[in-house]
């Protein structure tokens, strides 16, 4: 097999009656383009072209698929209408919402609404290389997660789960909504391409669950992530990975350096969140949003001389390992 | 523990490959499994698929990180892989339920255990010696050819097996081990398409010479041209137990030391005996279309309400 990448479909393309403007981004599991419907409206179009399974040379419509990968093919095809599914039965400002799902091509497209703006993860890479104690003020954060849990809650209503929320996956457009995307059940299927199930998930906003297969998932493990996505959008960097935190938990000096820059309540939160047991999180969302939106004044703990002096001394420690990461920033994957 | 291992399965000169390999493994406890789906039976390959799935879920279910009690284990999986079989064919009123062979082992606390059940066989190979092999459930391994009172006419299909996993009757099967491992074992599981193809010197010599990554294939490609056009399913698995820390690694052994509790790794597969997944024809995928645009358009119609 050539390790080449499928190649993306040229501006100008026609398909199904939508006109490429341009390829705007590639996954393992497809391609997504810009697009025009025939009324010159904007639209998303997610191609289903799995780099490892198929290939197709610039000038070609239709990917060929080798014959020894036709059932991962068609296994990842069934995921890829899963998504398709899920998503249509959403219509929620908070969730990215399908238009349109036809076939061509000899492979799939779905038609989604075109979002203009930029990702969680590159507001926090931004906004974290400002070097404020606050990487985003506490109300744009409120603000921010009121609006995607009252998507998740419908998400969860329709008895799904997305299983990888983080903020690369949560999209804030340029009227200042703030939409989740990518539900790829697909996911699970691109993992077994190679010799073994790895179970995906995205390091540091996986729950502790995800990475033992047989625990149970649900609500609670988006909660999780949410929780994650919190703390990323407070200190600037993903959280510790779940496994880490299992015997001595490195995030209890995180929350404590972020003592009195955020509110109590708001680090109270996302640690009810990001417990390790799945039943000491909220159980649901309406649960986390009460909690949330409950008002009250905001508190603020200063932190006692002791712990100020131990945290100085560890900073020193870790300072080097931050400046590594900070220089590295964009291209370590929140 | 630490242990290189490598596994190959080649289709022949069949029309589809009926067998089905894997192993699993947490910090503490490995397993290795060969299923051969029987021929002359429908679905023999999801009787194989059935029957490694089940044993690795059970694996991962129970091996936290060790199995508290690997006899009981390999007793418990092989009849749970049996009614798994036949639940399934059931489920589809199956007149002649689907069959396969099955041979298992299971590497703990230094030492192997095993069992199996049909002709797929486990070699035990120490320091280029063959220490142990299974004994095929089939009438010539067990010297049932000769006419006997009972049996006045001596059979004539020397390779018939007289148990396996999906057959009504139960499975005939027992549990051997645990032998204690030393540095350099191989343990090697394979189907019959490969030791019918091969002499036993040359399978031994070739598992002791070169390591499993190197040995496995070659063993396999060697089965497949022996066998010729007509050649059955070739499949094997072998493993190597290095002594941890003796001497640096050989390339890509496993060493689960470093993996943390609760971590799982494994190669089977899950869902791939989804039915729909193969039948996911022309009609099932214009199906789903319609399927999710009637969906767009009833949500679009809640939108608008």
């Amino acid at each position: 097999m050539s390790k080449v990448k499928p190649s993306p479909l040229p501006p100008g393309t026609l398909i199904g009656g939508y006109q490429v403007v341009r390829k705007v981004a590639a996954g393992g599991f497809g391609v997504v383009y810009q697009a025009t419907d025939a009324e010159g409206q904007q639209v998303a179009i997610k191609e289903y072209l799995p780099a490892s399974l198929t290939s197709r040379e610039p000038g070609e419509l239709a990917p060929q698929v080798a014959p020894e990968k036709l059932s991962l093919y068609r296994l990842g095809l069934k995921s890829f209408f899963e998504e398709g599914r899920s998503l249509a039965q959403i219509s929620h400002p908070s969730v990215v919402s399908v238009m349109n799902f036809f076939r061509e091509n000899d492979t799939v497209y779905m038609v989604m609404n075109y979002l203009e703006g930029a990702s969680l993860q590159d507001f926090i890479i931004i906004a974290r290389d400002l070097k404020q104690p606050k990487v985003f003020r506490e109300s744009t954060i409120r603000s921010l997660f009121e609006e995607i849990l009252r998507g998740l809650r419908i998400v969860h209503q329709h008895k799904m789960l997305h299983l990888d929320i983080k903020p690369a996956n949560i999209f804030i457009t340029d009227d200042n909504k703030a939409v989740l995307i990518d539900f790829g059940a697909a996911r699970e299927v691109l993992s077994k391409e190679g010799n073994f199930i790895r179970p995906m998930y995205t390091p540091g906003f996986a729950a502790p669950e995800m990475y033992r297969r047989d625990s149970a998932m649900g609500p609670w493990t988006d909660i999780y992530a949410i929780g994650a996505c919190i703390f990323a959008c407070m200190q600037g960097f993903p959280p510790n990975e779940a496994p880490q935190r299992v015997v001595t938990d490195p995030m209890a000096q995180a929350f404590k350096r972020l003592q009195g820059i955020y509110s109590d309540n708001l680090i109270e939160v996302v640690q009810w969140c990001m417990a390790l047991d799945p039943l000491a999180r909220p159980q649901s969302v309406f649960a986390l949003q009460r909690e949330f939106n409950s008002p009250g004044e905001r508190r603020y703990t200063r932190l006692s001389v002791g712990d100020k002096v131990r945290l100085q001394f560890d900073n020193m420690v870790t300072g080097t390992k931050k400046t590594v990461l900070k220089a590295t920033g964009p291209s370590h994957k929140v | 523990m630490k242990f290189s291992v490598f596994q190959v399965s080649r289709k022949g000169g069949r029309d589809k490959n009926e067998d089905r390999m894997g192993y699993c493994y947490t910090s503490g406890s490995a397993i290795f499994m060969l299923a051969d789906g029987m021929g002359g039976h429908p679905d023999g390959e999801v009787a194989a698929q059935l029957a490694v799935q089940t044993i690795a879920t059970m694996f991962q279910n129970e091996a936290r990180p060790e199995l508290p009690d690997v006899q009981a284990f390999l007793n418990n999986v092989v009849r749970a892989a049996h009614r798994q079989i036949l639940r399934y064919a059931m489920d589809r009123a199956m007149l002649d339920p689907p069959r396969t062979t099955l041979v298992v082992a299971v590497v703990q606390e230094g030492c192997v255990a095993w069992t199996h059940c049909g002709d797929s066989r486990l070699y035990l190979i120490r320091r280029g010696e063959l220490l142990t092999r299974t004994r095929d459930h089939s009438l010539l391994e067990h010297d049932l050819l000769k006419p006997s009172a009972l049996q006045p006419q001596a059979p004539k299909n020397r390779n018939v097996l007289f148990t396996c996993l999906g057959s009504p009757t139960k499975p005939v099967f027992a549990v051997v081990g645990p032998v204690s491992l030393q540095q350099g074992d191989r343990i090697m599981l394979c189907s019959d398409g490969l030791w019918s193809a091969l002499k036993e010197e040359d399978i031994v010599a070739d598992l002791s010479r070169q390591p499993v990554d190197v040995a496995v294939p070659e063993l396999v490609e060697k089965a497949l041209r022996l066998a010729g056009r007509k050649s059955d399913n070739v499949t094997c698995l072998a493993m190597a137990w290095e002594t941890p820390d003796t001497f640096e690694s050989t390339r890509g052994s496993i060493t689960t030391d470093s993996i943390l509790d609760g971590v799982f790794a494994s190669t089977v597969q899950g869902g791939w005996l989804d039915p729909d997944s193969d039948d996911l024809d022309d009609d099932a995928i214009e199906r789903s279309i319609a399927e999710i645009n009637e969906a767009i358009r009833r949500s679009s119609l809640k939108k608008k309400t």
